[in-house]
């Protein structure tokens, strides 16, 4: 089915070719590499397809201490900004576990999010990092923490006519780190992946858990256990048995429930370590 | 020789390649961005023809298989695979050679192998069990001026 493919040059244009159509008749193109297989199983039929690939949200930059990621920015951009990799270890860490590296050069941040896969590599991470999606639509922009965007597997709080602008991270955080486990090295999804983030300016650990559906959640009490820039290990203990002991360890297809929780106290205990070692050792 | 305008919105650049310019070295092996077998080169950097689409890329130059032996690089990357003999069905090999000449084009031959086997984990092989591809990549990056 041949569909019409839409270019607009600026964000009016782009908002101006959703308003006003039926949910589902123009999908939202990125770099396609989640998009295109629903095109191709039929899971989605739009009419047209709307390429972001000409709006200037393609480029990242800190703004005083606060780090903006375009939305349609090729993830092996990101990858390529050693800055960044010190200054947001885990995000570093979380983007090279994305696909390959010629799906990176495709692959953005927004279409992930957007995606809302469930599984996502890159969603653990912003939890941890208390990122939020900067949404445009008829009401003008307006930011969304990511723990309120994404609300299920492949759902969001996006209304119909509203597209990703952007991605903010609030700070620089070099304490954080992100494991996952899978099959694969590349090309795979992860069974479970842990991220943990410690804030320079309050001096609190965030912890999130990912790979297991429907969404990646943040874990307080398991972050709450962990004290100081070097926690103990007797508190990283007690944050492993608080992590395990989440009910959203589920086991699916993909892995079992008692696989997920054994491999995801492993993880947080290593993701620890890795957070606190200094910067040059860090791989995990 | 295919114009742009006639090519559907949403046609991906690997069936333009095989089936309107009958360039069928490109393979199809996922079609979904998981083995590798549909890179190609655009603007000289590795890409996956299978998710890219043919009409978002006005103004930019395509390498296929057919062309590796153009690049300098791409040349010695195909003598390479030859004289290791790193392949054996052959279905995975022009993704392969396609992937190692972007790579070595970007990353150049002081790279240390385990680095470009590392970045080369998004192309599968089901025959060789990598050992002869790998060969083959430490060939081709010693033999980089």
């Amino acid at each position: 089915m041949a569909r019409e493919l839409i270019v607009p040059g600026t964000e009016e244009a782009a908002l101006a070719a959703l308003r006003g159509r039926p949910a589902g008749e123009v999908a939202v193109l990125a770099g396609g590499t989640d998009l295109l297989l629903d095109l191709d199983d039929g899971r989605l039929s739009p009419q047209a397809l709307l390429s972001l690939r000409c709006l200037p949200w393609s480029r990242h930059g800190w703004e005083g201490g606060r780090l903006r990621i375009g939305s349609t920015e090729p993830l092996a951009d990101l990858e390529a900004d050693p800055e960044l990799a010190a200054r947001l270890p885990a995000l570093a860490q979380a983007l090279a576990a994305v696909g390959s590296r010629p799906l990176r050069r495709q692959a953005t941040v927004g279409g992930n999010l957007g995606r809302a896969a469930p599984a996502s590599d890159l969603t653990p991470v912003l939890l941890a990092l208390d990122a939020a999606v900067e949404v445009v639509g008829l009401g003008g922009p307006r930011p969304v923490p990511v723990d309120r965007f994404l609300v299920a597997s492949r759902e969001t709080e996006l209304a119909p006519g509203e597209l990703i602008r952007s991605v903010t991270i609030p700070e620089g955080r070099p304490r954080s780190a992100y494991l996952w486990q899978r099959v694969r090295l590349a090309n795979d999804i992860s069974q479970v992946g842990v991220a943990v983030a410690f804030s320079p300016s309050d001096r609190r650990w965030r912890v999130a858990l990912g790979g297991a559906p429907p969404r990646p959640v943040l874990v307080p009490d398991a972050a709450a256990a962990l004290a100081g820039d070097e926690p103990s290990p007797a508190d990283v203990r007690t944050a492993v048995e608080r992590l395990t002991a989440h009910p959203g360890l589920v086991g699916d297809r993909r892995a079992s429930d008692e696989h997920r929780r054994r491999v995801a106290g492993v993880l947080l205990r290593r993701a620890v370590g890795v957070a606190v070692r200094p910067m040059s050792e860090a791989r995990p | 020789m295919v114009r742009l305008d006639d090519v559907p919105g949403d046609e991906r650049l690997l069936d333009t390649l095989r089936w309107r310019l009958a360039l069928r070295g490109t393979k199809e092996g996922c079609r979904s961005g998981g083995c590798g077998a549909c890179t190609v080169l655009v603007d000289g950097v590795a890409r996956l023809s299978c998710l890219t689409l043919t009409r978002e890329l006005e103004g930019r130059a395509v390498t296929t298989i057919e062309g590796a032996g153009d690049d300098p690089v791409g040349r010695r990357v195909q003598e390479a695979f030859v004289a290791e003999v790193a392949a054996q069905c052959g279905y995975c090999t022009p993704g392969f050679v396609m992937a190692v000449t972007g790579l070595l084009r970007e990353r150049g031959g002081a790279t240390p192998s385990e680095e470009l086997l590392e970045e080369l984990g998004g192309n599968l092989c089901r025959c060789t069990g990598y050992v002869a591809i790998a060969r083959a990549v430490e060939r081709a990056r010693g033999s980089l001026p």
